[in-house]
């Protein structure tokens, strides 16, 4: 057993040596939606450590940032400006917040309009705020079953807290038309108008 | 159900053609640019069943648990192309059924045909059967393509682990990308051995057949 781990140990070392870039995804990194050219992924605060992967393997063209922090670190700025994001943060405590019904409704007109592609749409630990706006993209715009939605949210939050969260995406719909054009609706949409 | 903005007419005066015409352009621009419409959206009613366990992982990549039945409409709309099945026995037969009916390839990677006795159900990945799944993994004719096990935890989570590690993954975000899919009982020390373990130099890549996503993490 020893020797195994030790043969692995050596040929690792020789293999980073070969290539030295390493890359680190945002926390809680995945797509919601890759079942087509449009892909939405989603993930916790992107730190300076994770630009590298963003900038080199993903060729994003928005961001969208659901969450509280209003001072933006100047490297996420810089970052931004560097890859030439669209940015949208979309100001968010929790579900329980007045505007919420709102903010949800922006967050989909951004995703139902192809020309935004591809999105990453962020939180701060990538758990439970862009567990709702995922829980939400998967209910209305893709149709899937509650139980569904219920299970991936408890796959990136550990089943740690979140009843509020599953409450408001059972409850949750679309009150208010909204405005999109309907020539550059994304792919992946399972709804009728 | 959708009800068309109305843009105002411009009441502008304008004398000198040229300007005018730059001046329809402009307008024209501005109507190509925002055709918006208010859509009332009606979600659909029939409820589509994901698998256990089911993510995405990359463009066309999905891994999940076994699926069943009650999953089958869900993955008709993947359009999947292979099934990488991770499990030493043989999945239920609605899915062997379902991969015939439509025309999905179904790999069995885990199952050695030459193992004999010595070849036991609970007995987890080895460097074989992860590279039977890779050398799938990397070549995008494949693709739609859902890699499963059982649960979709621990096999899945070593062979999708040790796609990360190709894909230069830093190893601690390989651990946390499979511990998020291990459930309570948290993770497996030995999946993640064998995840650092991997010798990624023994899955060849070649460029004119791997997929896009692997081709942008290498470049």
């Amino acid at each position: 057993m020893d020797d195994k781990i030790d043969g692995n140990a050596t040929r690792k070392e020789t293999h980073c040596h070969e290539s030295p870039t390493i890359y680190i995804p945002p926390l809680n990194f995945a797509p919601i939606v890759n079942s087509s050219q449009d892909i939405i992924y989603r993930s916790g605060f992107p730190m300076p450590l994770n630009y590298p992967y963003l900038l080199n393997t993903l060729n994003l063209k928005t961001i969208i940032y659901l969450g509280d922090k209003v001072d933006l670190l100047p490297q996420y700025t810089e970052f931004i400006e560097k890859g030439e994001y669209q940015f949208h943060h979309l100001l968010m405590n929790s579900t329980t917040d007045k505007n919420i019904q709102e903010l949800m409704e922006e967050m989909l007109e951004l995703v139902l309009d192809k020309r935004n592609y591809p999105i990453l749409i962020h939180s701060n630990k990538g758990k439970h705020r862009i567990g709702v706006a995922a829980g939400i993209i998967r209910k209305i715009l893709q149709g899937w079953s509650i139980t569904g939605i219920y299970q991936e949210y408890g796959i990136f939050t550990g089943n740690v807290k979140g009843e509020m969260d599953l409450e408001f995406i059972n409850s949750f719909c679309v009150r208010n038309p909204l405005k999109v054009d309907p020539k550059f609706l994304p792919s992946f949409i399972n709804f009728e108008t | 159900m959708t009800t068309k903005q109305i843009h105002s007419p411009q009441t502008s005066i304008l004398n000198d053609p040229f300007k005018e015409q730059q001046h329809h352009e402009q307008e024209q621009e501005a109507v190509n640019r925002k055709e918006e419409q208010l859509v009332h959206i009606i979600p659909s009613t029939e409820k589509i069943v994901p698998p256990l366990n089911f993510c995405p992982v990359e463009r066309y990549l999905y891994r999940s648990g076994q699926p069943s039945p009650v999953n089958f409409p869900f993955l008709s709309s993947l359009n999947l192309r292979t099934i990488i099945w991770l499990n030493n026995e043989d999945p239920q037969d609605s899915l062997l059924e379902f991969c015939d009916y439509n025309d999905i390839f179904l790999q069995f990677a885990a199952i050695n045909p030459d193992g004999g006795e010595d070849d036991n159900p609970w007995d987890g990945l080895n460097e074989k059967s992860i590279s039977n799944a890779l050398k799938t993994l990397v070549n995008k004719e494949n693709y739609p393509l859902l890699v499963c096990c059982g649960m979709g935890r621990h096999r899945t989570g070593t062979v999708i682990g040790c796609l990360r590690r190709i894909m230069k993954w830093n190893l601690a975000s390989c651990s946390e990308e499979y511990r998020r899919f291990t459930g309570s009982r948290g993770g497996r020390i030995l999946v993640e051995l064998l995840i650092e373990g991997f010798d990624t130099s023994k899955i060849e890549i070649n460029e004119a057949t791997a997929p896009e996503f692997m081709l942008n993490a290498l470049r």
